[in-house]
């Protein structure tokens, strides 16, 4: 099979109407059956690699300088018309959230077979079977019925599926997929991830695979480019830009990444945050001259150029043999389990949760959330709990918190029951910190009255004064600057964000802390600062952590122990790397296998 | 489907029998609070002390209210609403005879208002992020500044008195008459095959269906317009649009069926207004309708109309919000079969 | 970034908030700025043109109506009715309707189901049939239309700030403020109240429109303030009878209505951009 370039890039670049540039000078050629993976964290501008070749750039945006060839053609130079007859043809996209992807009041049949209509299948019952020919090839069961079903009775995967059959129904040359498995649990990603790199091998399509995480890329892609603030940093085969990266930045991202296996070391901590379309104008020399620990002066002075360092291997940097030098500092071994305390700040024996649930015609039906759960969290204790969507994981945090009462078992929170006690007597013992901190801080609060809002409500027992000074250690404790107190949750960033979360729970220093989710949705270079906030406040304060996470190298990395669930049930339960590196349940030996990333077969 | 669809309506409109039963209630006590003696209003002025003191015994007004209440529900239920004060004979007959005029006014004044409302919304969208998109909604907030009874007057002002296009009273030019099959005149004057009558009943509803009509109108543009922003938002949208989709197909294939479930509700929870603002519009127009039956039985008291009409506005408004809900429950695969 | 970036005020929240704020001064200062006394008749000017139209004259600026009353007096004395009515019955239907708007939308469960069962049977009424009931019960003057609209619209308030009181609720920070100690009333005053006032504000210039509009449909038809004080409707309906030779009687008192209520509802839906979270967030990324 010859492999020509099927995507070609050309110094590319797209600026918003005020002159910044979102994207600067990127060249990107895709040959055909490879998969290229463009690798960023937020703001790098890896979307609008999609959006300019699909030319659907949101408005205000535009392509300022640069070509996109496609096979050949080039597509900056076409009309929107005929651009738009390539969609959907020549170019499939797998999009971010299945979810929301197809429309919900249309059966999947119907818009399976409107597609296929256009792509030129002319009769229904020819459609109809094409979409089960489809719907079996990408592995979904009882393809006829599914014709009928709307996309709300489907899960994410399979909706994932329909929409990776519906990509690849026209043989296209080139399929786009945008973040595919971000919004799926663990063990699906795998499978997804499998099935396109499988299914770009039969149609031998060109795939430009954006994504956040370097371990997917690093599994999925042939080729991986890697960018920041809107420039190509590296580029070159997957397998050397994860294990052997000649950009500091590159390597900061993979140190930065919480592992499953090998030795515990410390995450990488970049300063500061990517610069904004607005800033990157100010700065003549590299972006990330501000964060990278190996920055010298002329680093800062005279941008570095996208040059060859290997057999088809870029790097944008002056000195890209230093990279090797910035290592990863050991983790301390042996300290944390030393100052565990003896006494219980959580007991759980036969744990259980039912929700009564009414449908519409008023029946009462009991759905059990949880079911018989025994666990003990010790003093000082880091524990961890996995498990995917619907696991119960969020229903166990309510009931910890008190949000929701316990129907079944005994639940013993720092020696009292949970059942029993008056509420007030846990306010200040155990504390939460949400998901999501855009929805858990109230916008119209300062941060300063956030963080020490515990205080109020106990009488006027505090001054201002004390409440100031409270302020600054809170802020200091969780290495946030005093100033930000003046500000409002909106005028920090989302890590600056969970910080002020993590401060406000530390407020009432809590002896146990349950924390939901607190890195999902952040950078990798975010999540690295929040982790390795934990575990300096571990050596601070002496507080138990519930750990709640759908990730399971996130747990490994902060945790003592942890608890596997599954269906509302603890499946399993141990240390870290016993659970996790000789897993007992088939549950957790898939969780595990999902996590260590999926398994191409090269092809 | 055919069945499915008539039990959620059916579902639908049981669910407002107790509604109704607790307006009834609450219409008639507060009828009975009033300063009114009915008693004395459905006789003659004449008529002496004694004889008011028998009719009050015969029509229960001594007893408690509530026994009053159950009298009068049973009544009602057999179809006998009592007897109207203003003109001496049987309220029900009174309030049917004049039925039919408001339903073929609301009916028209609906077609007309979603007619304008959806093309407005549509145009206003298709040139949304221009200047005349701003154009647009700012000619809508004008027409929502006025209210029905402010067209209606607006209308007669300009097509009625300054061009005197259209007839400004009643419902036929004086001197026709059409015979009543259905009681409904606009059909009845097509049944008559006159091109003359049929012309003429068309002229005169044309104002007041255009001031109900156009009242309604810019709230529908504006909910329209805003669902169909807030659709386009989507993720499926999106997708559409990287399958290739032109942006007819997209619109009227993809986003319009969402897009209108909102407008489906604002038109039931809204209708009551609409329905309302016949009192009005009859009145301003001498159309002989519900609306000027109950403008003059509220200005003599006439108890026993103002009731069955409050009724009838209630139960209307009631049927209409639950057949709306219905219906955006059928347009939502996610309710149905959830 | 973080600077504030001066910007301009919505247009429409400046012409609606500037014509809105035109009428409250002619409604207050009526006394001072009306030429005539408004039931002043001068029976030697019936139904005056206007100083624009054929005959008229400055003394009658706007004309006179059938009594020889001076219609500008009139209109500046029917303002003063109408922006009374207006802010006293939309006040006082926006703190019945939030209250229990906040009561259901927060505590949910039966309290949510009675308040919201109460909503849909007023709602069963068409307003205007509701208002007009009411008067009759109620008989005529200003107090009694301002209980009547506030009885008629407080389910309006009470409906869309229910669903922003949920929306407010479901919110982490509100269960972060339980989990600290906040009693039930500290939340909805600390937490939840501040996040529905925009809409609430928004509601409260969108009534004043209605109720403008709901007085003038109860003065126009003698359901609304005694006869010897000036109002709009009133103004409509004495002007109807001779609309054929005297047009402008009729066209001015509409047009006032139109620019009042215009105004409120510009005035309101600016408010609504202005203070729309979503609008703020895109103005300080």
């Amino acid at each position: 099979m010859t492999e020509h370039d099927i995507l070609r890039i050309k110094s590319l670049e797209i600026s918003l109407m005020t002159g910044h540039n979102i994207l600067n000078g990127i060249d990107l050629t895709i040959r055909a059956g490879r998969i290229h993976g463009v690798i960023g964290e937020s703001g790098a501008g890896k979307s609008m690699i999609g959006s300019a070749i699909a030319d659907t750039l949101p408005q205000g945006l535009e392509i300022s300088r640069g070509a996109i060839e496609f096979d050949g053609l080039t597509l900056t130079d076409m009309n929107a018309r005929t651009r738009r007859d390539l969609l959907g043809r020549d170019i499939g996209f797998i999009p971010q959230e299945p979810m929301s992807a197809l429309n919900p009041s249309l059966t999947i049949g119907h818009q399976v077979c409107h597609h296929l209509a256009r792509i030129g299948l002319r009769t229904a019952k020819t459609r109809q079977e094409r979409a089960v020919e489809l719907f079996t090839e990408v592995g979904l069961d009882r393809p006829w019925d599914l014709l009928q079903s709307y996309p709300h009775q489907l899960s994410g995967g399979m909706l994932q599926r329909v929409l990776i059959a519906m990509a690849f129904a026209s043989n296209p040359r080139l399929v786009i997929a945008d973040e595919p498995t971000t919004a799926l649990d663990v063990t699906i990603q795998k499978k997804v991830v499998e099935l396109i790199a499988r299914t770009r091998a039969a149609h031998n399509t060109a795939v430009l695979f954006i994504t956040h995480d370097l371990q997917l890329a690093a599994d999925v892609c042939d080729d991986v480019s890697v960018l920041y603030a809107g420039r190509i940093v590296e580029t070159g085969a997957a397998e050397r830009i994860i294990h052997a990266p000649m950009h500091p930045y590159s390597r900061c991202l993979n140190l930065a990444t919480p592992n499953l296996s090998g030795p515990k070391a410390q995450l990488m901590i970049l300063p500061g945050t990517m610069p904004g379309p607005v800033d990157r104008m100010q700065m003549p020399g590299c972006e990330f001259a501000l964060r990278c620990p190996l920055a010298e002066d002329q680093c800062h002075s005279t941008r570095p150029a996208l040059d060859g360092v290997g057999t088809e291997h870029k790097s944008a940097c002056h000195w890209p043999e230093r990279t090797g030098l910035i290592t990863a500092v050991e983790a301390p071994t042996g300290t944390a389990a030393g100052r565990l305390g003896e006494k219980l700040v959580l007991r759980a024996t036969g744990l259980g949760k039912a929700y009564r649930q009414h449908d519409w015609l008023g029946r009462v039906r009991e759905v059990h959330a949880l079911r018989g759960l025994d666990f003990d969290v010790r003093e000082g204790e880091f524990v961890g709990i996995v498990g995917e969507s619907g696991s119960g994981k969020s229903s166990l945090t309510k009931l910890i918190v008190g949000l929701e009462d316990v129907s079944t078992g005994v639940l013993e929170l720092v020696g009292l029951d949970r059942a029993t006690a008056p509420r007030a007597d846990f306010f200040d013992k155990v504390q939460l910190v949400f998901q999501d901190p855009q929805s858990a801080l109230n916008p119209r609060r300062k941060i300063g009255r956030l963080v020490t809002q515990a205080l109020e409500g106990r009488g006027g027992a505090y001054s201002a004064a004390t409440r100031a000074e409270l302020v600054k250690t809170l802020l200091a404790k969780v290495m946030l600057p005093p100033e930000v107190a003046d500000r409002f949750p909106d005028q920090l960033s989302g890590g600056q964000k969970q910080r002020v979360n993590i401060a406000r729970a530390l407020c009432s220093n809590p002896q146990l802390l349950i924390a939901d989710e607190i890195v999902s949705g952040l950078d990798v270079s975010v999540q690295a600062q929040i982790l390795e906030l934990l575990s300096a406040l571990r050596k601070e304060a002496a507080f138990s952590l519930l750990l709640v996470s759908h990730d399971l190298a996130v747990v490994r990395h902060v945790c003592d122990r942890t608890l596997v669930m599954c269906k509302g049930e603890i499946v399993e339960q141990g240390p870290v790397e016993e659970v996790f590196g000789n897993p007992q349940h088939p549950y957790t030996r898939d969780l595990v296998a999902a996590a260590q990333g999926p398994t191409v077969s090269s092809i | 489907m055919f069945i499915a669809i008539l039990r959620v309506i059916v579902r639908r409109l049981l669910a407002i029998v107790p509604v109704f039963a607790v307006v009834t209630v609450l219409v008639f006590g507060a009828l009975r609070i009033l300063p009114v003696d009915p008693a004395q209003m459905s006789l003659p002025p004449s008529a002496t002390i004694e004889q008011v003191e028998a009719k009050r015994e015969a029509m229960g007004l001594n007893r408690p209210i509530w026994t009053q209440y159950s009298m009068w529900a049973q009544a009602a239920i057999t179809g006998d609403l009592g007897e109207s004060a203003q003109y001496r004979t049987s309220t029900a007959a009174v309030v049917l005879d004049r039925l039919p005029a408001t339903i073929e006014l609301v009916i028209c004044a609906l077609i007309f208002a979603v007619c304008v409302g959806m093309t407005g919304g549509l145009l206003i969208f298709a040139v949304r992020g221009t200047a005349l998109e701003s154009v647009g909604l700012v000619v809508t907030s004008a027409v929502m500044a006025l209210p029905d009874f402010l067209l209606a007057l607006l209308f007669i002002l300009l097509l009625g008195v300054l061009i005197p296009i259209f007839p400004v009273n009643g419902r036929l030019d004086p001197g026709m008459q059409v015979p009543s099959y259905t009681g409904f005149l606009l059909i009845d004057a097509v049944l008559t095959g006159d091109f003359r009558v049929i012309v003429s009943a068309f002229e005169h509803i044309a104002l007041p269906v255009m001031a109900l009509g156009l009242a309604f109108s810019p709230t529908i543009v504006r909910v329209l317009h805003a669902s169909l922003i807030n659709t386009y938002q989507q993720s499926y949208i999106q997708q559409a649009r990287l399958r290739g989709l032109s942006d007819r197909e997209i619109l009227f294939g993809q986003a319009l069926k969402n897009a209108i479930v909102p407008v489906v509700i604002l038109v039931g929870t809204q209708f009551g207004g609409l329905f309302g603002g016949t009192l009005l519009v009859e009145m301003i127009f001498s159309f002989p309708g519900l609306g000027n039956l109950m403008v003059k039985a509220m200005q003599t008291a006439d108890l026993s109309v103002i009731m069955a009409i409050s009724l009838i506005y209630c139960a209307t408004t009631l049927i209409f919000n639950s057949i709306a809900d219905a219906l955006a429950y059928l347009l939502n695969p996610r309710l149905r079969n959830g | 970034m973080m600077g504030k970036m001066y910007r301009l005020p919505d247009p429409g929240l400046l012409i609606g908030g500037s014509v809105a704020l035109l009428v409250l001064v002619c409604g207050i200062f009526a006394p001072w700025i009306a030429p005539y006394h408004p039931n002043d008749q001068e029976l030697l000017f019936i139904l005056a043109p206007p100083v624009w139209a054929d005959g008229g004259s400055m003394a009658h600026p706007l004309g006179t109506d059938s009594l020889g009353r001076d219609t500008l007096s009139r209109l500046i004395y029917g303002a003063r009715t109408a922006v009374t009515v207006a802010a006293a019955a939309s006040f006082g239907a926006m703190l019945l309707g939030a209250f229990f708007a906040h009561l259901a939308g927060y505590f949910g469960g039966w309290v949510d189901w009675i308040i919201s069962r109460t909503v849909e049977i007023w709602l069963s009424f068409p307003p205007v049939v509701l208002s007009m009931l009411l008067i009759t019960g109620l008989g005529i003057g200003i107090d009694k239309v301002i209980l009547a609209i506030v009885l008629v619209d407080w389910t309006r308030f009470c409906r869309v700030l229910r669903s922003e009181v949920q929306v407010a609720r479901g919110q982490d920070y509100v269960a972060f403020a339980r989990l600290i100690g906040f009693s039930h009333f500290r939340v909805i005053i600390r937490e939840i109240f501040p996040a529905t006032l925009p809409m609430l504000i928004t509601l409260l210039s969108l009534q004043m429109g209605i109720s403008v509009v709901v007085e003038a449909i109860l003065s126009f038809v003698a359901m609304g303030v005694p006869s010897d004080v000036p109002a709009w409707g009133q103004m409509i309906a004495d002007a109807r009878i001779d609309m054929y030779y005297a047009p402008w009687g009729l066209a001015l008192p509409i047009f006032a209505i139109f620019l009042t209520v215009l105004s409120f509802n510009l005035f309101g839906d600016g408010l609504r951009r202005t203070l729309d979270p979503r609008h703020t967030a895109q103005r300080s990324a």
